[in-house]
């Protein structure tokens, strides 16, 4: 299993109480990690997502609860049965935020309002992490996110008085493509290329190298092939999804 | 980390009386307490130096080595338009070439969120069905805008209807909310110069595009390699 389509989610349930306990929900305007924060279900080890020597990680989707306003919906019992939590994420990456503002100042990334999770006919995404992420190995990889409706201010307002446990108050979504083994080490060096690191690419290239096994492959011709037998590749998939221009029919072949 | 996907969100949410608690300007709130700012009709509000709303300290302006793409901007509620501009110019125009007298894309053509409830003021959501959806941008714009290193841009909205400040602290909605989100890609450092050079050729600046050219980059770099050096070089004397 050297390249496996990898999901990661975040996820925070109500306590039991009526909302006041700064242990189990944070504050509003403060940023926690998914992987090792003092909130919702982490890992039990609370790391950072180290990647290690032998690994390559594409991050392609992340996402997290939309909505905008603290409204909330309760039953007849005072029991809250929906939250917003008004939340943002980003991803850090060694010590560079991924989402920076327009005065080229860290933000608080993505909103649920933008990129949700769950998605739904009444929000559909508009935001789509194009290009993707690469991680390289011994690099460290954080997702952060921050909450703008505060649960313990609300609840003062005494519009509920319990939260159930198994309401979801807030989640976050991250998918990603894990290459490891040989894999990551040929999605490095196609990334080295400037070829896309993709499973079709890896794919290609393994095969490049299997039709190739037993030569030298630290030469110049290996990696020419290499560029143009990708080349070759992405036009077959452009034409075979109907996506080719008439430029792609109209060379070589 | 040199392309990147990034976006701003701007919504008239205002501070809470006396709270001093908030990040990159989005202030925090609670039940009973989610005050917005009044929009006066048909008066522009930049959204990132407007003054209303989560702004920014300073106006965007690029750097020597960056370059945005500018792929998509979205307005709720319908009421709301949105205008880009670059420097001075800016892009929605009326048939005369007078900038946008209506203030630009309306919230009709580009909901934000994609499906959001249609609540026409004054009578709040209609049913389900009654959904605002993008078809007609649904890739954006094409072609994107491009901002160039130096230049200066952004989003202003401009609402068809006065609306009134609200303290939030009755029973509060999503669909209360003006808001504008706008999307683009960032292209800084070494990418930078590919995009300069990628511009200059005609290309259009796609994520693709910006691949493929360090890729025939690379691949001439191989050839140069093979290649023999030419003879006035190779049987030129040592001066050293």
């Amino acid at each position: 299993m050297a390249i496996r389509k990898q999901l990661y989610t975040w996820e925070l349930y109500g306590d039991g109480g009526d909302g006041t306990s700064l242990t189990h929900y944070p504050r509003g305007g403060e940023s926690h990690s998914i992987f090792y924060g003092n909130f919702g279900l982490v890992q039990a080890g609370r790391q950072a997502g180290l990647v290690k020597e032998n690994e390559f990680i594409v991050i392609e989707k992340l996402g997290c609860t939309p909505g905008i306003s603290p409204e909330a919906r309760v039953d007849g019992a005072g029991a809250l049965t929906a939250w917003q939590p008004n939340m943002f994420v980003n991803i850090v990456i060694d010590t560079t935020n991924y989402y920076q503002d327009p005065q080229n100042v860290w933000a608080s990334g993505v909103s649920g309002t933008a990129s949700p999770y769950p998605k739904t006919t009444a929000d559909m995404p508009y935001y789509d992490l194009w290009p993707p992420i690469y991680v390289l190995p011994h690099q460290t990889i954080d997702i952060r996110y921050t909450m703008f409706n505060d649960i313990f201010n609300s609840a003062g307002s005494g519009t509920y008085t319990t939260i159930p446990t198994d309401l979801l108050m807030a989640a976050v979504f991250v998918q990603y493509t894990l290459y490891d083994g040989t894999d990551a080490l040929m999605a490095r060096k196609l990334m080295q290329l400037g070829i896309p690191v993709t499973v079709g690419s890896v794919e290609n290239y393994r095969r490049l190298l299997l039709e190739q096994k037993g030569l030298e492959t630290d030469t110049f011709e290996h990696y020419l092939a290499a560029i143009q037998s990708e080349k070759k590749r992405e036009e077959k998939q452009r034409k075979n999804q109907g996506l080719a221009r008439h430029e792609t029919y109209g060379s070589d072949d | 980390m040199s392309l990147r996907r990034q976006c701003y969100e701007w919504r008239n949410i205002v501070q809470n009386a006396g709270d001093t608690v908030f990040l990159n300007g989005y202030p925090i709130n609670w039940v009973g307490s989610r005050p917005t700012a009044a929009l006066r009709a048909n008066q522009p509000v930049d959204i990132f130096v407007g003054g209303i709303g989560n702004n920014l300290d300073i106006p965007g302006q690029l750097k020597a080595y960056q370059y945005i793409v500018i792929d998509a901007v979205a307005v709720y509620p319908p009421t709301l338009h949105a205008q880009i501009y670059v420097n001075t110019t800016k892009y929605f125009q009326d048939p005369d070439g007078v900038p946008s007298r209506s203030g630009g894309i309306s919230g009709f053509a580009v909901p934000f969120p994609n499906g959001t409830l249609y609540a026409p003021q004054g009578i709040g959501p209609l049913l389900p069905q009654d959904d605002l959806l993008n078809y007609d941008y649904q890739e954006g714009l094409k072609p994107p805008i491009i901002v160039a290193p130096g230049q200066n841009w952004g989003v202003e909205v401009t609402s068809s209807v006065a609306i009134l400040a609200s303290a939030g602290s009755g029973s509060v909605r999503d669909t209360e909310v003006q808001r504008c989100f706008v999307k683009y890609l960032l292209i800084d450092g070494s990418d930078s110069i590919v995009a300069k050079r990628l511009i200059e050729s005609g290309w259009p600046l796609t994520v693709e595009n910006i691949w493929k050219y360090k890729q025939d980059i690379l691949k001439t770099h191989l050839y140069a390699g093979l290649a023999p050096l030419p003879e006035e070089v190779s049987s030129a004397k040592r001066k050293v």
